[in-house]
């Protein structure tokens, strides 16, 4: 559905292009992962895609035409929510929807029908008249979402949308997400800087440092880069010794350590038993995104740039 | 675009309802500062000398020394005892003014001469004001030399003086109001100047709203729902230029209804030219919303907005006349008084309200707050194109 190819994008007096030659695309019925830290680019390409930064070079192109035509005739096809609580904290969650919808272009019968559908969707019917100022964080994030969803759009881009919610309104908003896609058939894209997050809802992911994408793919595929890896937690350990079994790193309170050849977990174990220093704790057979950002650039994904 | 522009509108009509501080600055304050300033100042322009606390010391019991003290009381009332400590009660404000009649007053007002030596002292409290201070001493001097003509007369065989007859019958002063205009009082200065005044004060409340849209993403989200820049800046002007009107109306209202009820005097409307009072808000309003936006697009934050709006105001209200009356100021600052627009704004409903001026008269004030006005708006949009996702 849509399509960035070699977009590239720097901002006056920058020493860097905030983009590099990004390209990706994100289909219906998916859900598009956007992984990086800080600085990585994920700001401007979101900007670009709300149509509040103009493409310098590059292209973008929603089911093949330029996203600006797309944006000129339909602008709610494709609708973007926000990290911050982008909507009128002194209106009630009623009247702010009432708002947006109008301003999308919603108009009388089939207005009322998208505020209480996205209402319903949200579950914030039983706060319909309550002002947004009041809402806890869980539900303002629902209303932000909620006022994405008026237009009933077809591409979707969730920047950061769960940041500072408690953990149950965290699983509603993942699960609603992840309906879009797989119930409505929207495409949606969803930054985060929680991996598990995207580990847990992405089907594809797209990997920014520095404006440039590093690696995209399917998630699993990704997953599985990290190669036969061994995470352990044995406190007091030798490192002389368990650097006998591979590349060792030490990630504080964990260490990683990639297999050699003709290695095997239970050959580590077995010699860290003998050493007395037991793990507590060993995982394998499975890496994950922080990992693979990690080997890729040598940062973490929170750092800032 | 009707449809969506009302409802940006009814979202910032709904946003105002709520903000308690903003209803109160735009329109509490100036109906406070009508009513407090025009009761305090309500003796300015009918001023009462005759209820300030003042004593005699007589050293001269002559004929015409009595004579001038009781024309004295005539016009100020009866003085108080003269306490011992009069120098110190003087000093201290509790009495106003004490006249001492030095001794050879009555000689010296019987003489056919002009007087070389003072025999009269007017002493006064430190803190009393130069105009009244100097009609005092005016109205003394008035007073001895008319006893001394009378004197003069007396001796002659001129035929003796009409009753009601006065040196003060030569002169007749008043100010000048249009023939069916009305009657310049506290109220019909102070509604126009303190209006004007909270007319302004739309800067801040307009500019809150905005840094917070901004500071939210509530903008950007506008702007990526396809909202035009026009539409965004109309959607803050139009409902601020009702809250102007509101504003009058119910100024006006407070100077012709409330006035009274609480002791001063009515605001006349009697004969006004409305054309030119509409003529005279719009400009205002036009004026006063042009620099809210430019003011509104140009900061940053919350502090900034409440801050820059506030002291703008009331720099604007310093300079133009509306805390200061215009007239008592030196030249140099009358000059700079021009430059406000609050000043046109005043000046423009002076016009109508005081000198009953029509159309003609607000015209080349009108056209000052227009341009001014146009010259903001293009200024904020130049800056809301520049600024805004």
């Amino acid at each position: 559905m849509l399509t960035l190819d070699q977009l590239s994008h720097r901002y006056p007096r920058a020493r860097a292009a905030a983009l590099d030659r990004v390209s990706l695309t994100a289909e219906r019925g998916s859900v598009l992962g956007l992984l990086g830290p800080n600085g990585a680019g994920k700001t401007t390409l979101i900007s670009h895609l709300a149509g509040t930064l103009p493409v310098q070079q590059g292209e973008i192109r929603v089911d093949g035409q330029p996203l600006q035509q797309v944006r000129a005739q339909a602008p709610g096809r494709i609708a973007v929510a926000p990290q911050e609580y982008a909507f009128y904290p002194m209106l009630s969650v009623r009247e702010n929807l009432a708002c947006f919808g109008a301003v999308s272009r919603l108009r009388g019968a089939r207005l009322q029908g998208r505020i209480e559908s996205c209402l319903a969707f949200a579950k914030l019917e039983g706060h319909a008249d309550v002002r947004a100022e009041r809402l806890s964080g869980g539900l303002k994030r629902r209303l932000n979402l909620a006022i994405a969803l008026l237009p009933d759009p077809e591409l979707v881009l969730f920047d950061e949308p769960t940041v500072g919610v408690d953990p149950q309104s965290r699983a509603f908003l993942l699960d609603a997400i992840r309906s879009l896609a797989r119930e409505r058939g929207a495409a949606v894209i969803y930054t985060s800087h929680y991996m598990e997050e995207i580990e847990a809802i992405a089907e594809r992911v797209v990997i920014l440092d520095q404006g440039r994408v590093i690696r995209q793919g399917p998630l699993e595929a990704l997953l599985a880069e990290g190669g036969p890896v061994l995470t352990l937690s044995a406190p007091g350990a030798d490192t002389a010794l368990l650097a006998r079994f591979g590349e060792l790193r030490d990630d504080g309170p964990r260490l990683r350590l990639r297999l050699a050849a003709g290695n095997t977990p239970a050959s580590v174990l077995a010699a860290l038993d003998a050493a007395g220093t037991p793990a507590r704790q060993a995982e394998f057979g499975r890496g994950n995104l922080e990992q693979l950002f990690m080997s890729l650039t040598h940062r973490s994904l929170r750092d800032d740039a | 675009m009707p449809a969506l522009l009302w409802s940006l509108m009814k979202k910032e009509l709904l946003a105002l309802a709520r903000d308690p501080h903003g209803l109160a600055a735009l329109f509490l304050m100036p109906l406070m500062f009508i009513v407090v300033m025009s009761l305090a100042l309500k003796d300015v322009y009918a001023p009462s000398q005759a209820s300030l606390p003042y004593a005699v010391q007589s050293r001269d019991d002559g004929e015409l020394a009595t004579s001038l003290i009781r024309q004295w009381q005539r016009g100020h009332g009866a003085p108080q005892a003269l306490p011992a400590d009069w120098p110190e009660r003087l000093r201290s404000g509790r009495l106003k003014y004490v006249l001492v009649l030095g001794p050879g007053l009555s000689e010296e007002l019987a003489q056919p001469t002009l007087p070389t030596t003072a025999r009269i002292q007017l002493l006064t409290d430190p803190a009393i004001d130069g105009n009244l201070f100097n009609a005092l001493r005016s109205e003394l001097g008035g007073l001895a030399g008319e006893l001394k003509a009378r004197h003069a007369l007396s001796d002659t065989d001129a035929p003796p003086p009409p009753p009601n007859a006065s040196m003060m019958a030569l002169v007749q002063a008043e100010r000048q109001a249009a023939h069916s205009g009305p009657r310049p009082t506290s109220v019909q200065q102070n509604v126009p100047a303190w209006l004007v005044f909270g007319m302004f004060f739309v800067i801040a409340s307009l500019a809150s709203l905005f840094v917070q849209e901004r500071a939210s993403g509530t903008l950007a989200r506008l702007r990526s729902l396809g909202v035009p820049h026009a539409a965004l800046l109309a959607s803050k002007a139009l409902p601020y230029l009702g809250v102007n009107a509101v504003q009058a109306a119910l100024m006006l209202a407070v100077g012709v209804w409330l006035m009274p009820r609480l002791g001063g005097d009515a605001l006349s409307l009697t004969g006004i030219r409305w054309g030119a009072l509409l003529l005279a808000l719009g400009s205002i309003a036009a004026a006063a919303v042009g620099l809210a936006l430019v003011l509104a697009c140009a900061v940053r934050t919350h502090a900034q907005a409440a801050a820059t709006g506030p002291i703008l105001n009331v720099l604007m209200a310093a300079v133009g006349g509306i805390m200061v009356p215009k007239f008592v100021m030196p030249a140099a600052m009358q000059r700079l008084a021009e430059w406000s627009p609050m000043n046109w704004g005043l000046e423009a409903l002076l016009a109508v309200l005081l000198r009953g001026g029509g159309v003609a008269a607000v015209l080349p004030h009108a056209a000052r707050l227009g341009l001014f006005a146009s010259a903001m708006l293009l200024l904020a949009w130049f800056l809301f194109r520049k600024t805004a996702p």
